[in-house]
């Protein structure tokens, strides 16, 4: 058999609609506004041996940790037909606590082991811990929550009644829990089913070809990208603000050698994990260096397995980019993930200084609160992110109050979080000048204010608050984020990352980082729109 | 004597119905003033010395173009304080995830047209701030200094109690500018696809407006028509810059809406946003028409184009969205669930660093065209494809007025395989032959609409094998049986005249008016406790606000002057588990409850009845229906032959050669019946019919392709 032009885009497109259509199901029938509106999920498919065969566009955080996931739970568990496993644990295949993924094999008549594994990945609201939300301040991983190890949800086909009891025991909103558990399985027998369908449409011999070729293929683009980048070892650092137990800056250091189709990344010389929780174990390392070299294709390819293949990674273990238990890792998967990306375009913009932008936001400005809704008496636990301004290209302005980078997640709308919790909405717009002067400007940040109705406990974690995203080629850095507690006759800024009580009536004010310039300020040609549309010449 | 018009890029179709029998015309669109076109094609099909007023029922692609083209009015923007970004941050997401280059359109009111107004209304509906006498002051005098064109007011929380925006819309009301109030124009939750259906409405209304007001004013002047003026008084002072939307006297004139119902000219002017999707709308509603006389329940409409393909899965009724985009912009209003995929007759094969063959969503456009067209295309695209595969007459496309150019498209094709040689990107490729580029190209677009028709059927729960496809648009004849037989369709129907089936729906769609409203009332248990008392008092509170909205909804009719006669009234609830975010619409009756859980269950694969629900929003329709023609029945000789056979020419199916006869669509008459390989042409459009198909013409002239049993 060879590979035929027309067939291999045909099945990229089969695989990759699986894993659609998975997601479109998980995010239609969840529950925590982090899977239904913010869309904070991802779904995938992978081959018998386990490699990503296709991943849906969802979140770019959890491309390369997805794997991780499938491995762990089959090394742990082996599951059968109609079992399905169930994990969280940053040490065996997860990222960060709230983050569940389960797994399902996909069996084939006359084949003792899976053929086809699908999985999917949802951030809950909550999972219990210290803090609701479970994105805390944290010293070890104890304490942010529900760890669960491989374990089976569903076996045979039916739910395991005792694994999910003891799950929605210990965690805040356990009505939430069960029903976008129920949503990610039933996604999982979705997944399952197409992938038999398509088997069974096209034949195994056939199936099973693609699938392989498909990792050819993908590897082979890569390849073709790595060589168009010039040879060479280029390094650069970064550093995040801190790890909100001390000032001290986080250092992060990379250097990517470049030689032929081969690239090799070295997080040597990052600085050692540290006592909160901005520790990132391998997988969310993997998934950012995954995510930067596959914006550099041009083609818009699936995530497969393939386009790793020519990347090696190395991170020293117990390094702040590959912590080792009982380090906390909140914070890991949604703000070292980020610095991470910025550190890797920083050396990469050597290389390629006509393409890559200058640093964005650099943070998700993670706000997560709870506490007890008056209206209901019920408790409650809330989790978002607020997007930032992105940083200027070399060939057009930054984007501003947009997600960049490893998340892609939506705001819940006003009109939905004012309806569902104990919150009103004061503000919500662009922090306009935020982002960066240069040739090319830029994004600008955002403002939100949020003023409480009841007393809430919660945290931010958020980062760039002293350390502001850099401008290249010249350009000016954007500015640096701030937090603000605002009670009745008392404002307080808040550091960039910290727990905090807000009695009833108190308004949290976050503004988020702009991007960075790109290129001398002076060289900015006159915006078309400063021209009076009505006045003409002069 | 009803004239139904659809105006598309390249041609206006017109279609009448005289005395229940149908006629067709095409003539060229007049892009520069679009009413030119269609006088035409109306005063051509009308006939001199016609006394009859004719009705004239529009299908416009003004309101989508000017989106697309960001070509429509200054627009004033009022939101509540604090939200006048909202426009520009959307819902903070990026449209690409891993382009770096990845750009966004700017917002359509730019920030110096925006202003906060300092008024808040909580969730519950309670007015928390109202604006004040300096306050609306304020506004209207920035407005009035904006030189704005058309003013949008959308507040937080409006569907819950909309007087701060009746209090703005007030002070702002004799600036004399068309007026577009969120609470007037959608009335539901989610405010950011609430602003931007609003945004939208406003950015169009002048321009449809004024393009409405010429339309009818050259009607009256052609036709020398007059109508009682249409004299409601308490109109509904929204809008009133142009004479439509002041309504002095009309033609009439109607205007299909992307909901498939159409309404009044003046009403459309109004709330043009209403009529976005227009277009395929017609074609839908065209399909359910047929599979109706057919007595066919479930079918799916397939409009392949030139740039693109509309697909609209139909198990009963045309069903409605309201989470379509256009030009990434969300529309909010009802919309018939129309999927459409860049691929159609002039998309464009490339081969990709990888070694894949990509085709679309880039296309040759009508100039260059495809190479095949000879006017300096030089790209492979799907048209040249099929002519290279012999499955086009060269001398019969578009009935011979425009003949194609085979020579130069094999050479293109060489061309295009040689070049990718040379640059020693794709080995794999080069062993291609011109043959096999083109049935590869034809695969791969066969495969882009197969994943088109994936996402209506299987992906919403339906199976694909229960369904028929109707077929029309230029080159949807020359994929449909292909794609039939990979998903399994039962068969495939191509109606006379494909290439005016859509202005043929628009003459037969009804008088629609939709009305919703946001209530996001929480119903405890009502899958179990259907007759309790609880459950009872809720029904009944859900009757009176329907009759409310009905009342709102008949009011409107009446202002429309719209034709008397028997309305029918649709009442539905769009339900979700409390918690959710999506609703499943389904009809309101006292197992609302019960229809939910199954509805779920089917989209979703499990059902909770333990889980309190949430009724989200009512939403009623008023359908006034308009005359239908009767199908002509032709009489089915008892064999048919053939038809004429214009000749017998080799074309390529499945990599083999075939000897294959063309058929002459006009020549065949009801009851003729062949195997394919065969191809049948007409003026708009072709046909093929691959081995393993058998074609039959039936009593209506449709031509039903089926497998035929090995």
């Amino acid at each position: 058999m060879h590979v035929d032009a027309t067939e291999l885009e045909i099945f990229k497109n089969l695989f990759h609609s699986v894993a659609e259509e998975m997601g479109a199901a998980l995010r239609r029938s969840a529950f925590s506004p982090n899977i239904k509106e913010r869309r904070d999920y991802s779904c995938a498919v992978f081959d018998g041996s386990r490699r990503v065969a296709a991943m849906g566009d969802h979140m770019p955080v959890h491309l390369g940790s997805m794997p991780s996931s499938v491995a762990a739970a089959v090394e742990a568990l082996d599951p059968g037909p109609g079992d399905i496993a169930m994990l969280n644990d940053p040490y065996a295949g997860g990222t960060h606590l709230p983050d569940i993924t389960l797994v399902m094999p996909v069996m084939a008549p006359g084949s003792r082991q899976p053929v086809f594994y699908v999985a999917n990945r949802a951030h809950h609201s909550d999972v219990g811990g210290a803090q609701p939300a479970s994105m805390g301040l944290s010293e070890e991983i104890y304490q942010e929550g529900l760890r669960i190890p491989p374990v089976l949800l569903a076996r045979s086909g039916r739910i395991e009644r005792d694994v999910m009891a003891m799950l929605l025991a210990n965690v805040r909103t356990p009505r939430e829990r069960e029903g976008d558990l129920t949503a990610q399985i039933a996604a999982c027998r979705l997944g399952e089913r197409r992938l038999t369908e398509l088997r069974e449409k096209y034949g195994n011999r056939k199936t099973f070809f693609y699938l392989d070729a498909l990792q050819r293929y993908s590897a082979h683009l890569m390849s073709e990208a790595l060589g168009r980048i010039p040879d060479g070892l280029y390094r650069a650092e970064d550093c995040l603000d801190d790890d909100g137990y001390s000032d001290r800056p986080i250092p992060l250091r990379v250097a990517i050698r470049i030689r032929g189709r081969r690239a090799r990344v070295d997080f040597a010389g990052s600085a050692p994990a540290c006592r909160g929780g901005v520790n990132a174990v391998l997988a969310i390392t993997l998934s950012a260096v995954f995510y930067v070299f596959r914006c550099l294709l041009e083609e818009d390819v699936p995530a497969c397995a393939g386009l790793m293949a020519p990347i090696e990674v190395r991170a020293p273990a117990g390094s702040v980019v590959n912590a080792q238990p009982p380090s906390a890792v909140a914070a890991g998967n949604v703000e070292t993930s980020q610095r991470i990306v910025d550190v890797l375009l920083r050396a990469l913009a050597q290389a390629l200084p006509g393409r890559i932008p200058a640093a964005s936001s650099g943070t998700m400005n993670n706000l997560s609160f709870g506490g007890i809704d008056p209206r209901t008496r019920q408790p409650f636990a809330y989790y978002e992110t607020i997007a930032g301004g992105m940083g200027a290209r070399p060939t057009a302005d930054g984007l501003s109050g947009i997600h960049t980078h490893m998340t892609n997640s939506l705001n819940t709308p006003v009109e939905a979080f004012e309806s569902a919790y104990p919150v009103r909405v004061r503000r919500y717009s662009l922090r306009s000048g935020s982002g960066g002067a240069g040739r090319f400007r830029g994004g600008d940040g955002l403002i939100r204010e949020i003023e409480f109705l009841t007393e809430v406990r919660g945290t931010i974690l958020s980062d760039r608050r002293r350390f502001p995203p850099y401008g290249l080629a010249g350009g000016r850095p954007g500015q640096v984020g701030k937090n603000q507690l605002i009670l009745p006759g008392s404002d307080s800024t808040l550091p960039s990352k910290a727990g905090f009580t807000a009695p009833e009536g108190s308004i949290l004010k976050i503004e988020t980082p702009g991007g960075g310039g790109w290129g001398k300020p002076a060289g900015r040609k006159r915006s078309p729109k400063k021209r009076a549309p009505n006045k003409r010449g002069r | 004597m009803r004239i139904g018009v659809d105006t598309g890029g390249t041609f206006t179709d017109c279609v009448i119905l005289k005395d229940s029998r149908i006629e067709i015309l095409k003539v060229f669109s007049t892009p520069e003033d679009a009413t030119e076109g269609i006088l035409e094609g109306v005063r051509r099909l009308v006939g001199h010395g016609q006394r009859r007023r004719p009705t004239l029922i529009h299908g416009t692609t003004v309101g989508t173009n000017s989106v697309l083209e960001r070509r429509g009015a200054l627009v004033a923007l009022v939101t509540t304080a604090g939200f006048e970004d909202l426009i520009e941050i959307g819902r903070q997401n990026r449209p690409r995830l891993y382009d770096l280059n990845v750009r966004r359109d700017p917002a359509l009111v730019p920030r110096a047209l925006r202003w906060g107004a300092k008024e808040r209304t909580a969730a519950d509906g309670k007015i928390l701030t109202r604006p004040d006498a300096a306050e609306l002051a304020r506004l209207r005098r920035a407005v009035k200094r904006s030189r704005a064109e058309s003013v949008a007011i959308c507040f937080l929380f409006s569907f819950a109690n909309s007087a701060n925006e009746r209090a703005v819309a007030r002070a702002l009301r004799d600036l004399g500018l068309p007026l577009s109030v969120s609470h007037v124009i959608l009335p539901e939750f989610r405010e950011y696809e609430r602003l931007s259906t609003v945004v939208i409405n406003a950015f169009l209304a002048p321009r449809l407006g004024q393009y409405l007001d010429r339309l009818d004013r050259e009607a009256k002047r052609w036709f020398g028509i007059g109508r009682p003026p249409a004299g409601g008084k308490q109109q509904n002072a929204r809008l009133q810059n142009t004479k439509l939307q002041k309504k002095k006297r009309s033609a009439p004139i109607f205007i299909m809406q992307s909901s498939g119902g159409i309404t009044t000219a003046a009403r459309a002017a109004r709330e043009p946003v209403r009529t976005i999707l227009s277009g395929p709308a017609g074609g839908v509603v065209a399909t359910r028409w047929l599979a109706d006389r057919l007595g066919i329940r479930r079918v799916i409409s397939f409009d392949m184009g030139g740039t693109s393909t509309d697909v609209c899965l139909l198990d009963g009724p045309a069903r409605t969205t309201h989470e379509t985009t256009l030009g990434g912009l969300p529309v909010a209003v009802p919309v018939l669930d129309v999927h459409s995929v860049g691929a159609g007759g002039g998309s464009l094969a490339r081969l990709d660093a990888g070694g894949a063959l990509r085709v679309g969503p880039e296309s040759s456009g009508a100039v260059p065209g495809p190479i095949c067209y000879g006017r300096g295309g030089t790209q492979p695209a799907v048209t040249d494809a099929h002519l290279l595969l012999g499955r086009l007459d060269p001398e019969y496309f578009l009935g011979g007025e425009f003949p194609l150019d085979a020579q130069a498209t094999q050479k293109g094709f060489e061309k295009f395989l040689r070049d990718r040689d040379g640059a020693g990107k794709v080995r794999r490729a080069s062993r291609m032959t011109p043959l096999e580029l083109a049935q590869g190209i034809v695969d791969v677009s066969n495969a882009t609409m197969e994943k088109a028709l994936r996402v209506i059927s299987i992906e919403r729960g339906h199976d694909p094998r229960e369904f028929s496809l109707v077929c029309y648009g230029g080159a949807g004849g020359l994929h449909a049986a292909e794609l039939a037989r990979s998903l399994g369709l039962e068969r495939v129907l191509v109606p006379q005249n494909p290439g005016t089936f859509s202005a043929m729906g628009i003459l037969l769609s009804d008088i629609v008016k939709d009305l919703s409203q946001s209530v996001l009332l929480p119903v405890a248990f009502a899958g179990k406790q259907t007759r309790s008392s609880r459950s009872q008092k809720l029904f009944e509170k859900l009757e009176r606000r329907f009759a409310r909205l009905e009342q709102a909804a008949r009011a409107e009719l009446r202002r429309d002057q719209m034709p008397g006669g028997p309305v029918k009234v649709e009442r539905r609830l769009d339900i979700r588990y409390a918690g959710q975010s999506y609703e499943l619409s389904v009809p309101f009756t006292r197992r609302f409850g019960e229809l939910f859980h199954r509805e779920h269950e089917k989209a979703y694969g499990y059902r909770d009845t333990a889980r309190p629900l949430e009724i989200v929003n009512l939403r009623i329709r008023l359908v006034i229906p308009t005359p239908k023609p009767r199908l002509q029945q032709g009489r089915v000789a008892g064999n048919a032959g053939g038809g004429l056979l214009v000749k017998k020419k080799a074309a390529w199916f499945g990599g083999r050669r075939h000897r294959t006869p063309f058929y002459n669509r006009d020549a065949l008459r009801p009851g003729a019946r062949f195997r394919g390989p065969a191809v049948v042409v007409e003026y708009s459009s072709t046909i093929v019919v691959p081995p393993g198909f058998v074609c039959r013409v039936d009593e209506y002239h449709n031509l039903v392709l089926t497998q035929h049993a090995r």
